[in-house]
């Protein structure tokens, strides 16, 4: 259970950026699994694979829930040095748990097209293989590996920007 | 064939994964060492998917579990009143328990029961460490006494029996219940009977009858001796 949890906590938290919100993403999850637990089949993966499935729907109905709400904001996005200040400033238990690089990664992340970010996520955080990145996804192979190497190559352009060299 | 600039910007993670065959990584590795575009970007990107591999996972919040527990399986049942004072009891009403005390209790009885504690007239006065010393000193004396005396009167009892037992039934002499050993007889010596005696019961005989039979009637045919 508890594996599980941190499973999809992380997850939300690398998708969204935000503790609360995760927090209340990961319990919208758990239910949703929890009330369809009988349409669970092995054939569609592991069930590992099956609660990422769960937790990347939600996380994608939340983000164009919000949509509206981060348009308005969209003057922050034209400055992130601004906005990674204000988050400091804003979550500094978040910024401390979090380690140097993981978050400057996380910063950078939240600066990618929810598609490409999703796909480096799940590969490189998650550590899926390509085919249960395919099987969450719902997209052909060609497709995961093209959004793969686009975010890989995207997210060393922006860790570029801000001046991070992960080793 | 060589490959191009955008040939490796697509296979980028095909390499960083290990997952192009050796013709095509010598391909991507001699076109990356020639140029000046590329290779940065091959580097960068490897380092950062050796960073993000190395990520652990953060910790979620401690009460997330029970969050999503209590929406999930409902809030948990908060005992109240009685049942939140006896609350305590569920954890010791298993038959383990309950055996354990039980034996606990019995040892405690039987102790205090040697030790001299009225369990008729129960006094405070019995418990104490002095009272409790006395008694089992007292008590460990009596059994003492008791076996002793028990003893001695098996003893008595016993001999009492043994003198006034008949003569007739007394075991017999030990003489006649000896087997009767050959006087006339010293140990190595035969009693000198002929070996081929019926009686002897010799191997050879048993094996050639014959030859007897065939040496009496040649004696009665004839003078001659048949050596």
């Amino acid at each position: 259970m508890r594996r599980h949890t941190r499973r999809v906590f992380n997850l939300c938290y690398r998708f969204t950026g935000n503790g609360a919100e995760s927090e209340d993403l990961s319990q919208e999850v758990f239910l949703r699994i929890y009330r369809t637990l009988a349409s669970y089949r092995s054939a569609h993966g592991g069930f590992a694979t099956w609660m990422t499935s769960v937790t990347r729907n939600l996380l994608i109905d939340h983000y164009r829930r919000t949509r509206r709400d981060r348009m308005t904001d969209s003057l922050d996005d034209a400055m992130p040095v601004v906005e990674n200040k204000e988050s400091s400033a804003r979550r500094p238990d978040e910024q401390a748990l979090l380690g140097e690089l993981s978050g400057q990664v996380q910063a950078a992340l939240t600066r990618l097209s929810p598609e490409l970010r999703e796909a480096v996520i799940l590969r490189d955080l998650q550590q899926l293989e390509y085919t249960e990145i395919q099987h969450v996804l719902q997209v052909p192979e060609g497709t995961v590996k093209s959004r793969i190497n686009r975010g890989r190559i995207e997210l060393a352009r922006i860790l570029g920007q801000m001046g991070v060299r992960p080793s | 064939m060589s490959w191009t600039c955008e040939h490796i910007e697509s296979r980028l993670s095909d390499y960083v994964d290990g997952l192009l065959e050796p013709a095509e990584r010598q391909a991507f590795a001699a076109h990356v060492q020639a140029c000046a575009h590329c290779a940065p970007l091959v580097s960068s990107v490897s380092s950062l998917v050796r960073g993000l591999r190395k990520i652990e996972q953060l910790a979620e919040p401690p009460r997330l579990v029970y969050n999503i527990l209590d929406k999930t399986l409902g809030p948990r049942e908060t005992a109240a009143g009685w049942r939140a004072v006896l609350g305590w009891l569920n954890a010791i009403a298993t038959p383990r328990f309950v055996y354990g005390a039980l034996s606990v209790g019995a040892t405690f009885a039987i102790l205090l029961t040697a030790a001299g504690f009225n369990w008729r007239k129960p006094q405070l006065a019995d418990l104490a460490p002095a009272s409790v010393y006395r008694s089992t000193n007292r008590q460990a004396h009596l059994v003492y006494a008791r076996g002793a005396k028990f003893m001695n009167d098996l003893r008595v009892v016993h001999e009492i029996q043994s003198r006034l037992r008949p003569e007739t039934d007394l075991p017999a002499a030990p003489e006649s219940t000896v087997p009767e050993s050959t006087p006339q007889k010293q140990p190595g010596v035969t009693d000198g009977a002929p070996a081929t005696a019926p009686r002897q019961q010799n191997r050879t005989n048993g094996m050639y009858p014959e030859r007897t039979v065939l040496a009496t009637n040649l004696a009665a045919v004839g003078p001659r001796r048949v050596s």
